[in-house]
């Protein structure tokens, strides 16, 4: 009964959302980070929030654990990753996502659990915006969309954090990430081009899709000044399979992958025998405990794969490298002990 | 000698029985020809005593031996079966057409030789269409393709020849011709079991004559006996008078002369 | 097409000469820069035993990467192309593909599958080769559960209704795959059919499957020409229809089966160069087998060679099969139409 009325009231919004759209309500939240779509309540009055993917999901998880009705989809996570964690993120059913035609929430569902917030992260484009814009229309529900971009993680953790009331654990948070990515600026600088490490990231089932220039998948490899030797191509595709002929053309020499089956694989196959990375042993396995490190899902979660990278890569605070991870666990995930 | 018999014979698909109680022989060396009205169960008849549609009770025994007994290579070898024609998908030559005639005489995992060849231009020559050798079986003409199917049967080189509506759809030369080579095979010894509408073909070639009505056969016996203008009046639904005004004049009463 | 199967032998020695071709242009080019000279250096010194004195890196590319996947692309098209010559003959329906009787469909599954449960890549080849068999045999079962109709009707019929149940549990993982993780691209990739990454292992476990899949259609040559008649008209000439069907189901099914476990699912091939092949042959299987083996291996290492060499990045194979097999197709139907 009380459904039919708000649906009733919310078959008018269509015809609001053109007019006002997303700059009429954007005020209470003043960012180029984060787009909103309908009214978004203030902070205190956000308790109940769903995320409508993996990336979001570790933003909010991270940030207001309490406030997360539950995971999108486990997919993407270490499978003791939830036994892991504390006891809101331990116990959160998982519901489904939300992604235009891909979606696994129905809508009816969505109003039923009643969230106060929708948020949305990750890469930012028209057909999220318009999917974003649609399910605010069509349930009344507000909705944010959050750039997801490594390089903006302090700022994602600490806006996010005033749009969920949780301020002094975003800022802690966002100086911690801040640090971590002016140290990446630092090496960068300190390590001339024609130094850098020409790394090849291996994905996919034989380890021969990669992310190619300015992919959003090898931001945590671009951000420790790592060289992509994929990004040759100077193509903007994104992922792509590559045929190993090219892998081999290209004698990367660090392979970077998050894949064990790979890395093992790729040491015994002859025909990758000639690569220097695999002559010289620089098969590298990034942890992805309790997500992964360089990727996967492309969120806050990437800021541990920077300084794994900084000690694999340079050396730099290889002694350190336990401390940290230990720290970065607790500090983002309240996990206690290391995996 | 009995070349097919059959006793206490159903047959129909499934549980749909088309026709019972048949008990009818078809003797070594005749040639039986089938007369009925559309849709009285010639070929389903025909399917039954070739094996390929299962009596639905009493028993077919063809040379001897139940239908079930036959290997289906051993039968073809010995039962030759001309079916209504059909376009069919693929092109295919009729030179290959007629060759596949010949596939009960070939190994398993052969392929046809010069002699299956030779067999095969034989029996185009025979039917007077060797020009048609290379042609499509898709592009030729309905009349053409029945020829092509008459000589694929022959090229099987059976005892047996059962023919399902030969002169369907021929001109009239081709059925002249068609009449004619079923006398020679008749004289080369060959048992003939075919079906016409046409009451004069069977009147011309045949030794006996069957009425198929639907659900029972209502005559079998010599052409003079059986083919009358009332029992024909009686099987396809006309009179009498109409019968004869069709028929040529006293071509009822002509005594076919036997060999 | 009166003449064109009176003189078979002039076509099929263009037909081979063009396929060499392809063979050697494949093998000549790709990402890696590979010279012309370096190429023969390595084929000589192969060939007489002794070092050719090339870069390691030169003699991999060459034999480990290049001969596995020319080789691969010519065991997946001769196989997809002898199924689908196979079957169109045994459907009498020209527009048949091996997939019909959903040995594709189920091998999909079994791959998305495999991939959604994160399974090593050889275990993933054994559960979709093994899915592969079991859809057409599930197919195959309930088919001879039905006898009241056309047999090979209910076989198709069949088959698309098992490939359309396999093709939604296809779909459903896909959903519940995330996409940011590499299961979802994996699996659109693997539904996309590739040849990269082949490797000898794959080709020593496809190959035998794939000669004693073909074996059957090369003994029964002849009497496979017959099922393309009526049932009841092929049984009439000494055929043991049924029989005879079920084999020729099995050794197509085998046959895919193997190449799609470990090429993925290849489209086009298997429709459209029967089609070519009996433009050049004529119907007869005799003819129509050769033929269809030589242009389907033609194909695909043509096809497989600009999906590695046309652009930047690796394109699935299936896109390309389907880029180029679906105009020429056409073109196809369009002369076919004028000269009948």
């Amino acid at each position: 009964m009380k459904r039919r009325t708000l649906l009733r009231a919310l078959a008018c919004v269509p015809m609001l959302a053109p007019l006002g759209g997303t700059s009429v309500f954007a005020q209470s939240v003043k960012s180029n980070l984060i787009r909103t779509f309908g009214r978004i309540p203030p902070p205190s009055d956000i308790k109940r929030v769903f995320v409508a993917g993996g990336p979001a999901a570790i933003l909010v998880a991270i940030l207001a654990p309490h406030k997360l009705l539950g995971w999108p989809s486990v997919s993407w996570m270490h499978s003791e990753a939830r036994n892991a964690f504390g006891p809101p993120l331990r116990d959160l059913p998982v519901l489904g996502q939300l992604a235009g035609r891909g979606s696994t929430m129905p809508a009816e569902k969505l109003l039923d659990i009643k969230p106060d917030l929708i948020v949305d992260a990750g890469s930012v484009d028209e057909t999220y915006l318009s999917a974003a814009k649609r399910v605010n229309e069509q349930t009344g529900i507000p909705y944010v969309v959050i750039a997801g971009r490594l390089p903006d993680s302090a700022r994602q953790l600490r806006e996010t954090a005033q749009l969920l009331d949780v301020e002094a654990r975003g800022n802690a948070l966002a100086d911690y990430a801040e640090e971590i990515l002016s140290e990446a600026a630092r090496v960068r600088e300190t390590i001339p081009v024609e130094k850098r490490p020409r790394v090849y990231y291996g994905r996919g089932l034989e380890g021969l899709e990669t992310g190619m220039l300015g992919s959003l998948h090898m931001e945590a490899i671009d951000a420790a000044g790592a060289f992509n030797v994929a990004a040759q191509g100077g193509q903007k595709i994104g992922v792509a399979r590559v045929s190993l002929e090219q892998v081999i053309g290209w004698a990367p020499d660090i392979i970077l992958t998050q894949d064990p089956n790979f890395a093992s694989r790729v040491l015994e196959d002859p025909r990758w025998r000639t690569i220097p990375a695999v002559r010289a042993n620089r098969i590298l396995c990034a942890p992805t405990f309790p997500f992964g490190w360089l990727d996967v899902p492309p969120s806050i979660n990437r800021l541990a794969g920077v300084f794994w990278l900084f000690a694999h890569l340079y050396g730099i605070g290889k002694d350190d490298l336990e401390r940290r991870t230990t720290e970065f666990l607790r500090l983002f995930y309240g996990i206690e002990r290391q995996a | 000698m009995n070349v097919i018999e059959t006793r206490d014979l159903s047959i129909g698909y499934g549980r749909k029985v088309v026709t019972r109680s048949l008990a009818f022989d078809v003797k070594a060396g005749e040639v039986l020809c089938l007369l009925g009205p559309n849709g009285c169960g010639k070929t389903t008849l025909f399917k039954t005593l070739l094996g390929l549609l299962p009596p639905l009770s009493g028993e077919v025994r063809v040379l001897g031996e139940t239908i079930a007994g036959w290997s289906r290579l051993a039968f073809a070898q010995r039962v030759a079966y001309m079916p209504q024609a059909h376009p069919g998908v693929f092109p295919f030559t009729v030179n290959e057409i007629v060759l596949m005639g010949r596939t009960a005489h070939i190994g398993r995992f052969a392929t046809p030789s010069g002699h299956d060849r030779k067999i095969a231009a034989d029996c185009l020559e025979m039917l007077g269409i060797s020009h048609l050798g290379e042609c499509s079986y898709t592009a030729i003409s309905g009349g053409e393709r029945q020829l092509a199917l008459i000589a694929r049967a022959l090229a099987q080189q059976a005892t047996v020849l059962v023919m399902d509506e030969p002169t369907a759809s021929l001109d009239f030369g081709n059925q002249i011709r068609i009449l004619g080579h079923i006398d020679r095979l008749r004289h080369q010894g060959i048992t003939i079991l075919m079906s016409t509408h046409q009451p004069e073909h069977a009147l011309r070639v045949a030794d006996r004559i069957a009425l198929l009505a639907p659900g029972s056969i209502t005559g079998i016996g010599a052409p003079q006996d059986v083919a009358t203008p009332d029992k024909l009046a009686d099987l396809y639904g006309v009179t009498e008078d109409e019968i004869a005004a069709y028929l040529p004049a006293g071509g009822l009463k002509h005594d076919h002369c036997s060999h | 097409m009166p003449g064109k199967n009176s003189a078979p032998f002039p076509a099929f020695l263009t037909a081979l000469s063009i396929v060499v071709a392809i063979f050697l242009i494949a093998f000549a080019v790709g990402k890696y820069p590979v010279s012309p000279a370096d190429l023969l250096r390595s084929v000589f010194a192969r060939l007489t035993g002794r070092d050719a004195g090339l870069p390691e890196a030169v003699e991999i590319v060459i034999w480990n990467i290049r001969l596995p996947r020319v080789t691969a692309g010519i065991l997946v098209g001769a196989a997809l192309a002898a199924a689908g010559a196979a079957y169109q003959n045994m459907f009498r329906n020209p527009l048949v593909s091996p997939d019909i009787l959903g040995v594709s469909a189920g091998a999909g599954f079994g791959a998305t599958l495999g991939i959604f449960f994160g399974f090593s890549l050889t275990a993933i080849q054994v559960i979709a080769f093994v899915c592969g068999l079991l859809a057409v045999g599930v197919v195959y079962a309930i088919s001879g559960l039905v006898r009241r109709h056309d047999p090979v009707l209910v076989l198709v019929l069949a088959g698309i209704a098992v490939g359309t149940l396999l093709n939604a549990g296809v779909s459903l993982f896909k959903i519940l795959s995330d996409p940011h993780s590499q299961q979802l691209s994996n699996i659109v990739f693997w539904l996309l059919g590739s040849l990269n990454g082949i490797d000898t292992r794959d080709l020593a476990s496809a190959a035998p499957l794939v000669l004693i899949g073909l074996a059957p259609m090369i003994l029964l040559r002849w009497r496979v020409n017959l099922l393309s008649l009526p049932d009841e008209e092929a049984a009439a000439l000494g055929v043991e229809v049924a029989r005879l069907r079920l084999v020729l189901i099995v050794a197509a099914t085998l046959i895919t089966a193997a190449v799609v476990s470990i090429a993925g699912i290849v489209g086009w091939v298997g429709l459209v160069v029967p089609h070519a092949a009996r433009f050049l042959v004529g119907p007869n299987f005799s003819r129509l087998l050769p033929a269809s083996l030589l242009l389907g291996a033609g194909f695909v290492v043509a096809t497989d060679t600009l999906a590695r060499t046309l652009v930047v990045i690796e394109l699935p194979l299936g896109i390309v099969t389907a880029m180029i097999g679906a105009p020429f197709f056409l073109y196809l139907l369009a002369r076919t139409g004028k000269t009948e």
